[in-house]
């Protein structure tokens, strides 16, 4: 079996600032990190490889720094991972993004065909969750998206059947392989990396690709390849602040139990809105 | 004699440091009925620069979340009650700047 | 099987990173863990970080290294409740290179260092807690972490683990810490632009200055504050002797609120917006307590060897210069392939010798001569404010008058008993 994950270099939005005045990301204000989805994606696809044998490799684009998020991937158990890395990806959208990860997939796939792809349900900078799905189209691969559990894997029959998290509850799919799956959080816990991957990961050199390693188009890659337009950015209304609720802790267990159930109607199937 | 101390609210002042909590504690009350019946003073509840110690009537209350990692509490117990050790690796305070 | 390594060091701060950069440099396999998410991400000081020990180990640093400012004024305030006393330095030829000594974020500063280290060929895993020494026949043989399959051995485990050493407290090569033997620091990074940090302290951009400040600073403890320039923030904080804390039952945020209200320092940081909070403990003992620095196999470094000289605020320095030494040790012990005690000692008695030993002797006693006498903080940095007061205040009294005044003042306390204690103290800190 062999698994690839598409993982992204991310800043890390529960620190990153957002500038009041150009209602740009400060990015300077926020570290790089592995897109936490996308750990949850290599996870997954490592639980699966100990179970029922294979390779892991990751997949990623970004500017050199990137290798980081791939060492992050070994730490979790990656066998692999190569960054493709190029002034020429500069400025890709969603769909020009999604062409540079199925050339480099294809690339992959050569010396050993992938049957299942990993992604993570989306990224936590431009939450479009369009790549995963992208990659798959172009590959006319079957999508399952929004997963939270794999329920059963067959190496030899080549199925896998998964829960998917929908709107009001959850679809259970089975689907040949290959096929690609996006992942959410709570689709499993992330092991804490026992302490040979560690050393591993500080020792690894990810395969660097340019855009003369893999077989594009270059009119599809970059701005060129970008349709997407930015229309406007805006910050999200501010949250109006709520009630502080102080005291000993069982007085505020008190009054937030009371709260609870006196005025959002816990217990009396009134739900909390 | 000098003047008191100015008052500052504690939580204004942890809220501009960066913590990854763990679930679990990295720290311990060995035994609260020394906190209940042999400790006086509960030092750990003025000089925790965190106020991760808070003594509320009947036991201590140990918010470790907040926890700077210092030692000041290990080290300033006079019953030496404190089991004290670093969080998880990579969890815990994450200082951005000095 | 575990993988070995020619040595370990634990803890990613100036010390760890001066001696697996060393160690690196001379192509031996050294692995360095840090618990952090990053080097730095668990550090705290003041900030100030000394040219000499640094280029001895990273000789080019200047090209790379993230620094702030260098400092040009190094400024004391005696302080008093509505009036300070002050002293201080400028000396612009700091502001030229070599420079003399710079003030650094922790968090950029100590990432960077580590990443030298890395350049050298030193493997660094970050996120890992060392747990304890694994110890064979009398002699560590390497580290447990708290990951699977976490051990890891070497020939020599360097303790760069900083102030609270649980390692060498493990090893038994000092007791617990005593309060009176720590100072707890607080301090905030308060942003400011440039041109404000550059007109309230007289400065060009690019040039730097310290501010250390006792007195009622500390309210009449043991301690010290102190105020920091950085590029475009303030590192403003108050470090005091945990022991005095507890006796005086003061919260420690709170010294730092009353020195960032305080008449004469309010200004310098006004309008400044708080970027962060932190504590950490220095270690304060000095001389008294340094611990066991060697045994079979291990060495101890820096702040976990608790080389910090209170006086004059210096710790980076020391650290960042055992570090080195204790390198250099096992690069000699290599050669001969021999890690045994008696090899790796040459570290203890190359740090003695150095300035390190020999600052820290020449001050042992000064903490403690300090600490048992409170007159020195409580009664004395007043007696200097009220003199200079009378001295300096043009009321038609004569000179020599107010210098009868003066020493009114000090035959109040006793001439004999404050001649005393300002040759006690002279004694110590000269």
């Amino acid at each position: 079996m062999h698994y690839v994950v598409f993982v992204k270099q991310v800043p890390d939005t529960s620190v990153v600032k957002l500038d009041p005045v150009t209602n740009t990301l400060d990015r300077s204000s926020a570290p790089s990190i592995i897109n936490p989805y996308d750990s949850h994606a290599v996870e997954e696809a490592v639980r699966l490889k100990n179970k029922y044998g294979g390779k892991v490799t990751v997949i990623s684009m970004g500017p050199p720094m990137a290798v980081d998020v791939i060492k992050k991937c070994i730490e979790l158990g990656a066998d692999d991972g190569v960054l493709i890395s190029d002034r020429a990806f500069a400025g890709s959208d969603t769909l020009a993004t999604s062409y540079a990860l199925t050339q480099a997939l294809r690339k992959v796939s050569e010396k050993e065909p992938v049957d299942v792809i990993f992604a993570g349900k989306q990224a936590i900078d431009g939450d479009t969750a369009q790549v995963g799905p992208g990659v798959a189209r172009r590959l006319s691969m079957p999508v399952l998206a929004q997963v939270i559990h794999v329920e059963s894997f067959s190496a030899e029959k080549k199925v896998i059947r998964v829960h998917r998290k929908i709107e009001d509850g959850v679809e259970i799919v089975e689907s040949k392989l290959p096929v690609l799956i996006t992942v959410e959080k709570e689709i499993n816990d992330l092991t804490y990396a026992p302490l040979p991957n560690m050393i591993k990961a500080a020792k690894y050199k990810p395969l660097i690709w340019s855009v003369n390693d893999i077989e594009v188009d270059r009119d599809q890659l970059g701005l060129k390849g970008s349709p997407t337009v930015v229309g406007k950015i805006f910050a999200p209304p501010k949250q109006s602040g709520g009630q502080k609720v102080t005291g000993t802790a069982d007085e505020v267990v008190k009054t937030v139990m009371d709260k609870l159930v006196n005025v959002h109607g816990l217990f009396t199937g009134g739900g909390v809105s | 004699m000098s003047q008191p101390l100015k008052k500052v609210n504690v939580d204004d002042l942890q809220y501009l440091t960066r913590f990854v909590s763990d679930k679990e504690s990295h720290l311990h009350i060995k035994d609260h009925n020394i906190c209940k019946t042999k400790c006086e003073e509960k030092h750990c509840t003025v000089f925790c620069p965190a106020q991760v110690y808070k003594w509320e009537g009947e036991r201590m209350f140990v918010g470790f979340e907040g926890c700077h990692e210092c030692g000041s509490c290990r080290i300033g117990c006079p019953h030496d009650n404190i089991e004290w050790k670093y969080p998880k690796g990579g969890l815990g305070v994450v200082f951005r700047l000095a | 099987m575990a993988e070995k390594f020619d040595v370990i060091v634990v803890g990613a701060g100036p010390a760890g990173s001066a001696a697996a950069h060393t160690l690196a440099k001379a192509g031996l396999n050294v692995i360095m863990f840090e618990r952090g998410e990053y080097p730095g991400s668990k550090n705290v000081m003041g900030g100030v970080i000394y040219r000499h020990q640094l280029q001895e180990i990273v000789p080019d640093f200047l090209e790379s290294a993230p620094l702030e400012r260098p400092i040009v004024q190094q400024n004391f305030w005696m302080m008093d409740e509505k009036s300070v006393f002050q002293m201080g330095y400028k000396g612009l030829e700091w502001a030229e290179a070599p420079h003399n000594n710079f003030t650094v974020l922790r968090a950029k500063f100590d990432q960077w260092f580590a990443g030298k280290a890395v350049e050298q060929g030193a493997l660094l895993i970050n996120e890992t807690v060392v747990t304890e020494a694994i110890v064979e026949d009398g002699k560590v043989i390497g580290v447990r972490t708290d990951r699977p399959n976490g051990d890891v051995y070497a020939d020599v485990v360097i303790l760069a683990d900083g102030v609270n050493s649980l390692l060498a407290k493990q090893l038994g090569f000092h007791k617990e810490l005593k309060p009176s033997e720590v100072a707890l620091a607080v301090m905030q990074v308060i942003n400011l632009p440039a041109e404000k940090i550059e007109d309230r302290f007289n400065l060009e951009p690019n040039q730097g200055a310290t501010i250390e400040l006792f007195g009622d600073s500390t309210k009449g403890l043991l301690g010290t504050s102190f105020i920091y320039t950085n590029k475009e923030s303030i590192s403003i904080g108050v470090g005091t002797l945990l022991s005095g804390l507890m006796e005086n039952r003061m919260k420690p945020y709170e010294l730092l609120e009353t020195l960032k209200q305080h008449p004469v320092v309010r200004k310098l940081i006004q309008g400044g917006e708080p970027k962060e909070y932190l504590a950490h403990l220095i270690p304060e003992g000095g001389y008294h307590s340094i611990p066991k620095l060697v045994d079979h196999g291990v060495m101890v470094v820096g702040d976990a060897a608790q080389l910090v000289n209170g006086i004059h605020r210096e710790g980076s320095n020391l650290a960042m210069a055992s570090g080195r030494m204790a390198a250099e040790t096992v690069i000699m012990a290599k050669q001969v392939n021999d890690f045994s005690a008696n090899i790796l000692d040459a570290y203890r008695t190359n740090l003695m010798n150095s300035f390190v030993g020999q600052d820290l002797k020449k001050y042992k006693d000064a903490a403690h001569t300090l600490d048992r006498n409170p007159v020195y903080f409580k009664e004395y940095i007043p007696m200097m404010n009220r003199a200079a007061s009378e001295m300096f205040t043009v009321d038609g009294v004569s000179k020599w008058d107010k210098q009868k005044k003066v020493m009114g003042m000090v035959q109040e306390k006793g001439t004999i008993s404050t001649i005393r204690d300002l040759y006690r103290a002279w004694k110590v800190m000269k």
